[in-house]
C-alpha cells in the first residue's frame, strides 16, 4: 500500500505541474457567459436551469478531455524517458505501479472537479437558482465519469503512444456516452448477427450515459436513489476489471 | 554464495521484418561472487546492456536463468537486495534530490522512521549537501549521475549493478564514485559494473568478465591480466645515432623518435643489460627504463581482435571447406 500511495504522490505531483488548474479559468468564462447572456434571455425559473445544465455539462466535459490530456502520456513518458527504471528496479509489481499511476491521476482530478463543483454553484446562486441535492449528486456522478475514464486512459497508455491514447479514449467516450443506444438501434434496425455483435460492444464499452443526471438535477425530477448505489458499484467494478487488463498487458511489457 | 549468476542466457529482438529476429545474446554465462567488484567489458553494441536489463527483469530473457542470492531474479525478494544505476539517467524533473530519494527509499521499503536520516547521510556521501533541495530538472550531467549513485545505494542493497557509472563526471566525481565502490566493496557489498573507461575498471575490478557479439569471451582476474603476453620493457634514451639504432635492430620491437629523446621497445628481458650498454658505448645517454605489464584496454583489444581474426579464419575456413565439397560433388 505504501508503495503504491508514493507511486500515487509523485503522479499527484506530476500531472498537478501541468497548470490543469487554468481550465477551471475557463470553465469560470464559460459560466459567467451562461449567466450574463444565455440567462437574460431566458425568464424566471430558467435563468437558473441554463446555469446547472451548462455547468454540469462542463465539469463533465472538462472532467473527461483533463483526465485525457493529463493521462494519455503519463507513463508513455516514464517508458520513453526511462524514468520507470528508478521504479520497476525495486520490488515494485508492475501492477501496483498501475494502481499508483491511477489513484494519482484520480487525486489529481479531485480538487480541479470539486473547484468547478463549488464555481458552479456560486454562479447558481448568483443566478437565484437553487442547488438541490440531486444538483450535487449529478456533480458526484461526473466525478464517477473522470475516475472510469482515468482507468481507460491508463489501460490504454500501457501500449501505445500519447497521440493514440488520447484518440482511443476519446473513442472510448464518445462511444460509451452512446453505447445505451446500441441495442436499442439493434433491435430496431439489425438481423441477428447485428444484434450480437452491439451486444458484444455493449458490454464492452463503458454505459457513460448511466453517469449523466443532468436531466434530472435541472428539471429537478425524481429518480431512484438506489441508482446512485448501483452507478457507484458499476464504476468501481469496470475500473477494476479495465485495471486488470491494463496490467496483464503491462506485466508483459519489455523495457528495450 | 554467489551474488549473481547468469546461465546460458540467450536473446533475440524482433527485426524490423515481422517474422524474423536477431539473437543479440548467444548463451551468456557468468558470475560474481559475494563481495567482489565485476567488471563488465565489451565494446558497443556487444551485448552489455541487453544483460544488464535481462538481470534487472527490464528484459525477458528466451532461454537460460538469472540467480540473485541464489533466489530467482525479478523476485520481489531479490529486487530488494539490488540497487541499480541506468545509463544516462533521468530522474522526476519536479522533485528535488530530497524528495526524489524520498520517494526512492519507500519504493524500496525504508521505514519512515529511518527515511530522512538515511537520505541525508547518502546525500552527503555523494557530495550533494548544497543541492538537496533544488529541482533535479536544473542538475548538470555529472549531478544526475551522483543522485543516481544516490538511488541505487539509498536502501544498502548488497548487490550494486552499474551501467557506466563514471560517464560524465569530472575527476573529483570519478574520485568519489571510485572512493564509493572501494567502500562498498570493503563492507561486504558486491559491485558489477559495465564501463568503458577501462582505467577505472582497471584499478577497480577484481575480475573482469569481457563480452563480444552477445557471448562471452573471457573471464579474468587481474592478476591473469599481468600474467597473459610478457611485460613490456620500455627505455628512454638521448643521443642515440642512427647506426647504434641499426646495430641493436634485433633486439628491438619497435623505435619512437619525439624531439630529442629516442624510446625502445626491447624484444625480452635479458636484452636489457645489451642494450643500455650498447647506446652507452655509443656515448648515447639512458633517461629511463620502464617495465610496464600490458593494461586491460590492451588486452581487451587484443581478445577482441584476436575473436574477430579467428571467427574470420574459421569462417574463412568453413567457406573453404564448402567450396570443396561442392568440387566434389560435382
Amino acid at each position: 500500500m505504501r508503495r503504491i500511495s508514493s507511486i500515487a504522490l509523485n503522479t499527484f505531483r506530476e500531472t498537478i505541474r501541468q497548470k490543469l488548474m487554468y481550465l477551471v479559468l475557463i470553465y469560470i468564462g464559460i459560466l459567467l457567459f451562461s449567466v450574463f447572456v444565455l440567462s437574460p434571455l431566458s425568464v424566471g425559473a430558467a435563468k437558473g436551469k441554463i446555469i446547472i445544465d451548462v455547468g454540469l455539462a462542463g465539469i463533465s466535459l472538462f472532467g473527461v478531455l483533463t483526465v485525457i490530456v493529463a493521462g494519455s502520456s503519463l507513463v508513455h513518458k516514464e517508458i520513453e524517458k526511462k524514468a520507470i527504471y528508478s521504479i520497476v528496479t525495486r520490488p515494485v509489481s508492475r501492477a501496483e505501479f498501475i494502481l499508483g499511476k491511477f489513484s494519482g491521476i484520480v487525486f489529481a482530478m479531485a480538487p480541479l472537479m470539486l473547484s468547478m463543483v463549488v464555481v458552479m454553484a456560486v454562479m447558481v446562486l448568483i443566478g437565484r437558482g437553487e442547488v438541490t441535492v440531486t444538483v450535487l449528486l449529478a456533480a458526484y456522478l461526473s466525478m464517477l465519469e473522470m475516475v472510469v475514464m482515468s482507468a481507460v486512459v491508463i489501460f490504454f497508455s500501457t501500449f501505445t503512444s500519447p497521440i493514440l491514447t488520447s484518440f482511443f479514449s476519446l473513442c472510448f467516450f464518445v462511444a460509451g456516452s452512446l453505447s445505451g443506444d446500441l441495442t436499442v438501434f439493434a433491435n430496431r434496425f439489425g438481423g441477428n448477427s447485428m444484434k450480437y455483435f452491439t451486444k458484444g460492444f455493449y458490454y464492452m464499452l463503458p454505459n457513460l450515459k448511466i453517469f449523466n443526471l443532468r436531466h434530472e438535477a435541472v428539471h429537478d425530477l425524481r429518480f431512484n436513489s438506489s441508482d446512485i448505489g448501483m452507478t457507484t458499484l458499476y464504476a468501481l467494478i469496470y475500473c477494476a476489471v479495465i485495471l486488470y487488463f491494463a496490467n496483464l498487458l503491462f506485466s508483459r511489457k519489455e523495457f528495450s | 554464495m554467489e551474488a549473481l549468476n547468469v546461465e546460458r542466457v540467450k536473446k533475440s529482438f524482433r527485426s524490423d521484418m515481422m517474422f524474423s529476429s536477431k539473437e543479440i545474446l548467444h548463451g551468456v554465462s557468468f558470475s560474481a561472487r559475494e563481495g567482489e567488484i565485476l567488471g563488465f567489458l565489451g565494446p558497443n553494441g556487444a551485448g552489455k546492456t541487453t544483460t544488464i536489463k535481462i538481470i534487472l527483469g527490464l528484459l525477458r530473457q528466451d532461454h537460460g536463468s538469472v540467480t540473485i542470492f541464489d533466489r530467482p531474479a525479478g523476485e520481489k525478494r531479490s529486487m530488494s537486495r539490488i540497487g541499480y544505476l541506468p545509463e544516462n539517467p533521468f530522474y522526476y524533473p519536479h522533485l528535488s534530490l530530497k524528495e526524489f530519494l524520498e520517494f526512492c527509499g519507500r519504493l524500496s521499503g525504508i521505514s519512515n522512521k529511518k527515511l530522512d536520516a538515511r537520505c541525508e547521510e547518502i546525500i552527503s556521501l555523494v557530495g550533494l549537501d548544497r543541492n538537496k533541495k533544488q529541482k533535479i530538472k536544473s542538475f548538470s550531467k555529472g549531478m544526475l549521475q551522483r543522485t543516481g549513485l544516490a538511488q541505487a545505494i539509498l536502501h544498502d542493497p548488497d548487490l550494486l549493478i552499474l551501467d557506466e557509472p563514471f560517464s560524465g563526471l569530472d575527476p573529483g566525481g570519478r574520485k568519489t564514485v571510485r572512493d564509493i565502490i572501494l567502500e562498498l566493496r570493503n563492507n561486504g557489498k558486491t559491485i558489477f559494473f559495465s564501463s568503458h573507461i577501462l582505467p577505472d575498471m582497471e584499478a577497480l575490478c577484481d575480475r573482469t568478465v569481457i563480452i563480444n557479439n552477445g557471448a562471452i569471451t573471457k573471464s579474468i582476474g587481474l592478476d591473469e591480466i599481468f600474467r597473459i603476453g610478457e611485460n613490456r620493457i620500455e627505455i628512454t634514451a638521448r643521443g642515440c645515432s642512427s647506426k647504434t639504432l641499426d646495430d641493436l635492430r634485433d633486439y628491438l620491437e619497435r623505435v619512437d623518435n619525439k624531439d630529442e629523446e629516442t624510446f625502445l621497445f626491447v624484444k625480452k628481458q635479458e636484452y636489457i643489460r645489451t642494450v643500455i650498454q650498447h647506446i652507452y658505448n655509443s656515448g648515447g645517454e639512458i633517461l629511463k627504463v620502464a617495465n610496464e605489464h600490458p593494461s586491460l584496454e590492451e588486452t581487451f583489444m587484443n581478445l577482441v581482435n584476436g575473436e574477430k581474426a579467428s571467427a574470420e579464419k574459421a569462417s574463412e575456413k568453413s567457406n573453404s571447406e564448402n567450396e570443396m565439397k561442392k568440387e566434389e560433388v560435382s
